[in-house]
């Protein structure tokens, strides 16, 4: 019994850590670029309010119930996601049940999310949504390849796909992942850019072309609770980098180092960057990213 | 009376009757027809005893049938499948002519592939599969002319196929002077592979057609597209898997079972050809087919076609699962098998009922019928996420399984090829959901009604599985761990909702499905309390579109050209088409026969002269040719 109310107490720590780390993070990109451009941009906590003053708002309309069910699923995707990694190494309230799934079953549950946002922007009839899910399906395909060439290389070189066995391998051994496998990680990390979709990859939402894509229908309540989603989904992604490549983290502190400066390299990436066409967008993982992904595995194999 | 003589008798003899009734009544046909194969089904599965072998002799022949675990599997798909396709018939057909000659093919059909599986032997073995050509080749040109040439490429397939396996089983014969499969496979276990790799290339081909392996599957889009929807879920979803059950007996049973490693020169072209070469090419051909069917298949407008195509790629993993042979792989590919019926099955019913309802199943015409035919949607979107490979449903955990199993036992190009294809899959599931029924909603379909409970039942039952399945495969390993141990896999482990790898890491899907279950209700709940009630329902045309306001007729459907961005980023791979090699090899032989006819006019006085001047040639020539 002692057991399930821990289980259940370290999902609900775990959710609203993630969540408040993705929303902070949101918010020091904001500020970030804002610098950069050379304004004064909005405080760093700006993305609470925003998220909520949109779930006190109510919603009028409604285009049918696979829309209704849009947000669900996204969130459903980022929570189960953030269930099956663990955010710590040795963790009492955070580890969940990350012993009962492994990387392929994360890279397959990743696409439940953005599949099921795809279907409720489809219901709302709005061409540019359909566009937006078009350019971002194609582009998961291009950036999977190179990411899953790199998360093969690591279960070739560390003979498992368990997440946290591969945390406890690196530490054990006291080598990162980002030493002993240099090249898969910058495979990886080339992968990570699209997955972050900032620019020169956000052709999803795409300012002032799809007028925000697949999300153009959504407002209200629906709005933040996709906006509190992708901040989960975010912090997800980037614990599940840390742990492959950094060694995993001891405890919170570290941990935020790390995903915060693993955060920042699309961040810079994407300021310097003007948007690319979507089949550039797609091509470009299928170049230098491929090709550091197929040495990463040869290096794994060798 | 034996078991097996009963079934086949049911099938066939109501083959028969509903072929005679259509006289009386249009439905009385196909009620027959589902009669037949539903006690067939109940009959075989109270009397079923995998120990029991018929031995008899028939023009100097011995034939024997029998029922292994492997076949076991195998009537699973055959006879559940064929069950629901003949329920889901009887309104799907309802307004056609012909009744009468398309329910004979279809329990032809599924009572000769229950013949394949019974058969012990190569001959009859032989004479089912060729029935069960045959029947197909029928309904696939059962929608008139212009599905001639499309008939014409299936048999010409079928047949280059068939040949393959004439030959191969009258070259075994020649060696083991003995018909029976279990014979040659012991014979094999004795003498080893050398010098009998042609027979199994041979067989493979025979096989290999059936299943659509590249670069035999040319034949297959068209055919599942243009056969009757309640056929092809059957055609697809078991016909092809007898392909398959004839593969995993010739890569399992002999390739990879009796694979000594040996590399015996055979000479001229079979020079250095050993078993783990033939294993090599099939699993790159599949993996091959996998790409080149999900490329092609999200090309497509028509949802029909997009399936057909879809369905080459899923069977090019199949194919790639068995040939790689470790244990995981082989359940992976097995799983897949079962699975692909149940899905496939239930997307071809699903497009059955939208072309039944609507009229049409090219995207480009329809759009937007999510709410006027809500349970065809949820049917079709629950087997596309099993076709996907997204948990919780089932196909992830065959998808799982063929990772797991090409990774640990070191194919890791062949991983990221099947990922690729699984990858770009995705865009044609969401294509497919798109296309037909979420969208712009069009004038032309408002008076679009769902489809009737007849062929509701089977498509929800089915789709209820693939949900099954997703928590709980071990309803289904349990008989393909004993289809195993039959083709020489001991003690597979396997447990009720735990997958696992050789190297002992896991999913346990019930945590899966828990987890995903709890999140999306708590958060249904919030939403649709706080959020969905007191909001009304507004049309497509009702959008954000910068302020403007679009009016009824302005169109905003974005179908053509869907994923023109992708089509362009992997161009170079569009290039060369398997297709227009044969259809080129095709024309080339029309013009040497144009040429011949120029010979053989067909004029008596023609063939006159032909001897006249033949004469005439030898008389000059005589002293020469005599000497």
């Amino acid at each position: 019994m002692e057991d399930i109310i821990y289980k259940i107490l370290g999902a609900i720590l775990t959710i609203i850590t993630a969540f408040v780390v993705g929303i902070t993070y949101g918010g020091l990109t904001r500020k970030v670029i804002a610098r950069v451009q050379n304004r004064v941009g909005p405080k760093f906590y700006q993305n609470f309010f925003d998220v909520l003053k949109l779930l006190s708002k109510r919603t009028a309309i409604n285009h049918g119930v696979m829309q209704h069910f849009a947000p669900m699923f996204i969130f459903t995707s980022a929570v189960t996601v953030l269930m099956f990694i663990p955010i710590l190494h040795d963790g009492l309230f955070f580890s969940n049940f990350s012993f009962h799934g492994d990387l392929i079953f994360l890279l397959y549950i990743m696409p439940f999310g953005p599949l099921g946002m795809a279907l409720g922007a489809g219901q709302t009839g709005n061409p540019n949504s359909a566009i937006g899910v078009t350019r971002g399906l194609s582009q998961m395909v291009g950036f999977e390849i190179p990411f899953v060439l790199s998360l093969v290389a690591l279960m070739v070189q560390f003979e498992t796909t368990s997440v946290t066995e591969i945390v406890n391998i690196q530490v054990e051994s006291g080598v990162w992942m980002i030493f002993s496998n240099p090249f898969a990680f910058l495979a990886a990390l080339f992968a990570m850019f699209g997955m972050f979709r900032y620019a020169p990859f956000d052709i999803v939402g795409a300012p002032a072309e799809l007028a925000s894509g697949p999300a153009s229908e959504f407002g209200g309540k629906y709005l933040a609770i996709m906006m509190s989603s992708s901040s989960i989904f975010t912090f997800a992604k980037l614990v599940l980098y840390v742990n492959l490549f950094f060694g995993g983290a001891e405890n919170l502190v570290e941990l935020l180092i790390k995903t915060f400066i693993l955060y920042m390299v699309p961040v810079v990436y994407g300021l310097v960057s003007p948007r690319y066409r979507t089949e550039q967008s797609i091509t470009y993982f299928w170049k230098w990213p491929l090709a550091l992904g197929v040495i990463g595995m040869i290096w794994a194999i060798i | 009376m034996n078991t097996y003589f009963v079934v086949l008798l049911i099938l066939f003899g109501g083959a028969i009757i509903s072929f005679a009734i259509n006289k009386v009544s249009y439905l009385l046909s196909g009620i027959v027809a589902f009669i037949a194969t539903a006690s067939a089904t109940v009959f075989f599965y109270l009397n079923v005893d995998t120990d029991n072998f018929v031995q008899f002799s028939l023009a100097g022949f011995d034939f024997q049938w029998g029922l292994n675990s492997l076949s076991l599997l195998f009537t699973y798909i055959v006879l559940g499948l064929g069950t629901l396709a003949t329920l889901y018939s009887i309104q799907y057909m309802r307004f056609k002519n012909n009744l009468g000659y398309f329910y004979f093919n279809f329990l032809l059909g599924i009572g000769s592939m229950m013949g394949i599986l019974f058969s012990q032997d190569f001959i009859s073995f032989f004479i089912f599969w060729e029935i069960m050509t045959w029947s197909s080749y029928l309904i696939v040109v059962y929608n008139g002319n212009k599905t001639h040439k499309i008939g014409i490429k299936y048999m010409i397939f079928s047949g280059i196929g068939a040949y393959a396996m004439l030959m191969s089983i009258v070259m075994i014969y020649a060696d083991v002077k003995s018909f029976l499969i279990a014979d040659y496979i012991d014979y094999i276990s004795q003498v080893g592979l050398s010098g009998h790799y042609l027979q199994i290339i041979l067989l493979i081909v025979g096989f290999g057609v059936k299943s659509a392996l590249m670069p035999l599957h040319v034949w297959a889009p068209k055919a599942y597209a243009n056969s009757p929807m309640g056929y092809t879920s059957l055609f697809s979803g078991a016909l092809s898997k007898m392909g398959v059950y004839g593969l995993s007996i010739v890569l399992l049973s002999l390739l990879t079972n009796f694979n000594t490693g040996e590399n015996v020169s055979l000479g001229g072209l079979f020079e250095g050809i050993n078993a783990e070469f033939i294993r090599i090419i099939v699993q790159w051909l599949g993996a091959i087919t996998a790409v080149m069917g999900t490329l092609y298949a999200l090309k497509q407008n028509d949802a029909k076609k997009l399936l057909a195509y879809s369905s080459i790629a899923q069977l090019g993993y199949i194919i790639t699962g068995l040939a790689i042979g470790t244990e995981l792989a082989v359940m992976g590919a097995l799983f897949l098998a079962v699975l692909h019926a149940i899905f496939k099955g239930a997307l071809f019913m699903a497009m059955g009922a939208v072309e039944r309802q609507a009229g049409t199943t090219d995207m480009t015409k329809i759009s937007g019928l999510v709410r006027k035919m809500p349970f065809t949607f949820i049917v079709t979107l629950m087997s596309i996420i099993a076709l996907a490979g997204i948990p919780p449903l089932g196909g992830f955990v065959g998808k799982w399984l063929l990772y797991e199993g090409m990774i640990t036992s070191g194919h890791y190009f062949l991983v990221v090829l099947i990922f690729f294809s699984s990858t770009a899959a995705f865009l044609y599931c969401y294509r497919i959901l798109f296309g037909i029924f979420l969208g712009q909603e069009e004038k032309e379909t408002i008076n679009v009604r769902e489809a009737p409970i007849s062929m509701l039942i089977p498509m929800l039952l089915l789709a209820i599985l693939t949900m099954v399945f997703g928590t709980y495969p071990g309803l289904l390993f349990e008989p393909i761990a004993n289809a195993m141990s039959y083709i020489g896999y001991n003690d597979v482990v396997w447990e009720m909702s735990t997958i696992s790898n050789v190297w002992g890491d896991k999913v346990s899907l019930d945590y899966v499905s828990l987890t995903i279950f709890t999140v999306f209700i708590v958060a249904m709940i919030f939403l649709t309390i706080k959020n969905y009630k007191g909001t009304r329902y507004v049309t497509t045309k009702d959008i954000s579109t910068s302020g403007e306001m679009p009016t009824e007729n302005e169109n905003l459907t974005f179908q053509l050209n869907f994923f023109q961005p992708f089509e362009r980023a992997v161009a170079p791979l569009y290039k060369r088409s398997m297709d227009k090699i044969y259809n080129t090899i095709g024309e080339s032989l029309d013009a040497l026969f144009n040429f011949v006819r120029t010979i053989y006019t067909g004029n008596g006085q023609t063939y006159a002269l032909y001897v006249i001047v033949f004469l005439v040639i030898m008389l000059i020539f005589k002293d020469s040719i005599f000497n």
